[in-house]
Parts: C-alpha cells; structure tokens; sequence
C-alpha cells in the first residue's frame, strides 16, 4: 500500500467510516502506524469527527434549553366555554401574554449578551511560580475570588523530569483536582477555572512533584495560592 | 523535534532514554493506538489499559534489542498492540464479559470516546479546535451538516441515512475529505508549532 493508493481510494475516509473489512482495515493500520503522512491524516480526520460530535451535541444542548426555558404560549390559550377557566377572559389573558412576550425578549437578549461576553477576548490574571525555589512561599494573584487566573510554573533547570504532577488542595485540605503535565520547554502554563474550590475566596495549595522518566518523583513544594482582590 | 520517519538514531535516542524522543513516542503513538480502539473498545478505560500494556511491552522489546527494523518502529508497535488486544478480547470472554461493554465485534459501530482535557495545558487548544469544526460545519449547505449529524452525532445506519438523503457512499466519503482538508491545516499547524505554553 503507498500514500498515492491511500489517497486515490480515500482509505483514511473509508476507515474512519468503518467501510473496510477486517482484512483491509488491519493492513491500513500497519502502513499508517509506519506512514508519519497518512498517520496525520488519520488522526486529524478521527479529530475532526469527533470534535464534530462536541460541536453539534453542545448546538442541540443550547436548543433544549432555550426552548425548554421559553414558555409555551399555546398553554396559555383561552380554552373555550365557562366553568373553571372562564376567569381567563381577555381581560386577564392579554396583558398576562404580554408580559410573557417581555420576559422571552429578555432572555433572547440576555443570551446574546452573554454568548458575546464568551466569545470576546478578556485578558487573564496571571502570576509566576518559581519551582526552583524550595520553601513555601505562597503564590500572589491579582484577582478576585471566583475569578479565573493562569499561574507560569518555571520548571527546575537540567530536564530531570519528564512529567509534572499538579495537586490542588482546597482551603480545608480536601484535594480539588490532580493532573500530569509532560515535560516540554522550561515552563507550564495552568489555567484556573473560577470557582474550582467551591466558592472559597482562596483557592487553596497548590502542590507540584517532578515524575521521572524511570519511575521516580521528587516533591517540589506545596505553593499556598492567594487572590489579592478579594472584593 | 521534526519528524520525518523512523530510523535507527530515533531508536537509539529512546533506547538512551532522551526525554523528548520518549516523549514524541508517547504522545504519537498514543493519538495512534486511540484512532485504532475506538471501533473495536467502548470504553476509555479498556483503550487506556490496551494502550499502557503495549507501551510496556514495547520498552521490553526496546530493552532487549528486538527493534531489528528501525523503518518500521510503527508497525512493530501496532502488531504489539493487536496481540495485546487479542489477550484482551480472550480475558474478557473467559470472564463471561461478552454481555457487558468491553468486548466488541469487529462489526460494532464505533463508540465516541470521550475527549477529556486531562490537564488545563491542552484547554486552549481543545477550544481552537472546536472553533475551527464549528466554522467548518457552518460553511456547509444545511443538508451535508445534517447529513453529518445522522451519521456521527446519531450514528445512524450510514446506508440508510444516504437513502434519507438521496446520495451516495462515495458523496459521504468526499463530504469528510473535503471537511478534514479544511481541518489539516489548523492540526499541522498545532502539531509543527514549538509549545506555545512552554518558554
């Protein structure tokens, strides 16, 4: 199998469609795990698809919602005939269905302030951590509680780790979250999320430990993190 | 690191244990192997222990000088990688697991694997991409979006969502070309690009 085979047929298409029998599926595998091109290409096409599906589920979520929030006007109709619904006459009806209109107005505006707010670039609270200096010196951020803020961790010199362990604790002790960065460069970038320790004001610690590539790991000190702008 | 293919320095480098070829390794043949399991394991969890075990036996391999052809490091790693799932596939039967989720056909639809973003590093690419499919399926004509939908997002029957649609296989396949075309040029770019987030 050569790359002009590949394309000519449109293997990669055909593969991630599930179009090729066991046979052609497996010996399309051996060639693009040998083949940096067509491995590419497969893995940007298996990206794509499934990026595809975040994209169009996460439109249908906003769908629901939105159609789930704005209220039925068709219930609000006035049945015909007296007895138990006769009190919504007219009287009652319009300006109830009228005030429903406002809301629904309300809301379409609101959403679209807010997709324009998500969608504008804002800058992002930052400070710098120095995992070369052992101690525990707490990390100064200028933002507020509940704000989202990015910390520069610059990693110890020399390469001896290949992969960084990041612990956040809460205020109480509790761990929030754990993750493993690679080793790439000489510093690793991590954003905060607002509200990661449940609506405290602070944070919390941050606790970082090098991984190395045989099986070791060495603590880098724990990194008490404070908002300067609590208001 | 540029990579063109394979070769002997490349071996050796990871024989030596050089963090960054051990690194390319990793995170290359990792993209690989999940494209690989996602048709034939439904959970994250059986493609990730799939994936660890033949890692592991490839260092194995790598440690006791069974690479003999440098050229075709890929392919050595993926016939690891289909003996391994072979074993998993044999496990799960002996456990009685052919009811419960782990063990597919190879006629099985795939599954969607979850994308989770296992550290904030990879959040802001994550975003560019999906920014990237999103302005890609909203320069398609309303029938190729929603002939997309019913065979990604709703896994439909790909023959009879082109019934639906009055086209054919060959129509869907050249719909994804043209889509991933569009797409290539933004995942070479992330892929050739130095770390944006490292210094």
């Amino acid at each position: 199998m050569d790359d002009d085979a590949v394309v000519r047929q449109k293997m990669t298409e055909r593969y991630l469609l599930n179009e090729l029998d066991p046979q052609a599926r497996d010996k399309f595998e051996e060639h693009y795990f040998d083949c940096p091109n067509c491995a590419a290409d497969v893995h940007a096409g298996a990206l794509f698809v499934e990026q595809s599906k975040v994209v169009l589920r996460a439109e249908d979520h906003k769908k629901i919602q939105f159609e789930s929030k704005a209220p039925s006007v068709e219930r609000m109709a006035v049945p015909p005939g007296p007895g138990w619904f006769g009190w919504l006459r007219p009287a009652f009806a319009v300006p109830v269905l009228a005030l429903l209109l406002a809301v629904i107005a309300y809301q379409n505006r609101a959403n679209v302030l807010l997709q324009q707010a998500v969608d504008s670039p804002q800058v992002l609270a930052s400070a710098v951590v120095n995992l070369n200096v052992r101690g525990a010196e707490p990390i100064s951020v200028p933002a507020r509680g509940g704000q989202a803020f990015g910390l520069t961790l610059n990693l110890p010199p020399g390469g001896r780790f290949s992969s960084y362990k990041l612990d956040l604790y809460s205020p109480r002790g509790k761990l929030q979250w754990s993750r493993t960065a690679p080793a790439s460069g000489d510093t690793l970038s991590l954003y905060v999320p607002a509200g990661v320790s449940g609506g405290d004001h602070d944070p919390g610690t941050l606790a970082v430990h090098g991984l190395a590539a045989g099986g070791g790991s060495e603590d880098l000190g724990r990194y008490p993190i404070e908002l300067q702008n609590q208001k | 690191m540029q990579f063109d293919s394979f070769n002997e320095a490349y071996v050796e480098w990871l024989r030596a244990g050089d963090f960054r070829t051990q690194e390319h390794f990793r995170l290359y043949f990792t993209a690989l192997i999940q494209v690989k399991l996602r048709s034939r394991l439904r959970s994250w969890e059986a493609i990730e222990d799939v994936r660890q075990e033949t890692f592991a036996r490839f260092y194995v391999a790598l440690r006791e000088g069974k690479i003999v052809h440098p050229e075709r490091l890929g392919s050595f790693v993926n016939s690891i990688c289909n003996n391994v799932l072979l074993e998993h596939y044999r496990a799960a039967a002996r456990h009685g697991a052919r009811n419960n989720n782990d063990n597919d056909s190879d006629d099985d639809q795939p599954k969607e694997l979850p994308s989770p973003i296992l550290d904030p590093l990879a959040m802001f690419t994550a975003q560019e991409i999906q920014q990237k499919v999103r302005e890609i399926l909203d320069q398609l004509p309303e029938r190729d979006r929603r002939l997309l939908r019913e065979v990604f997002l709703e896994e439909r029957d790909k023959d009879e969502v082109c019934r639906d649609f009055g086209v054919d296989r060959e129509y869907l396949r050249v719909l994804l070309y043209r889509a991933k075309q569009l797409f290539k040029a933004l995942y070479l770019k992330n892929n050739d690009a130095p770390e944006t987030t490292s210094a």
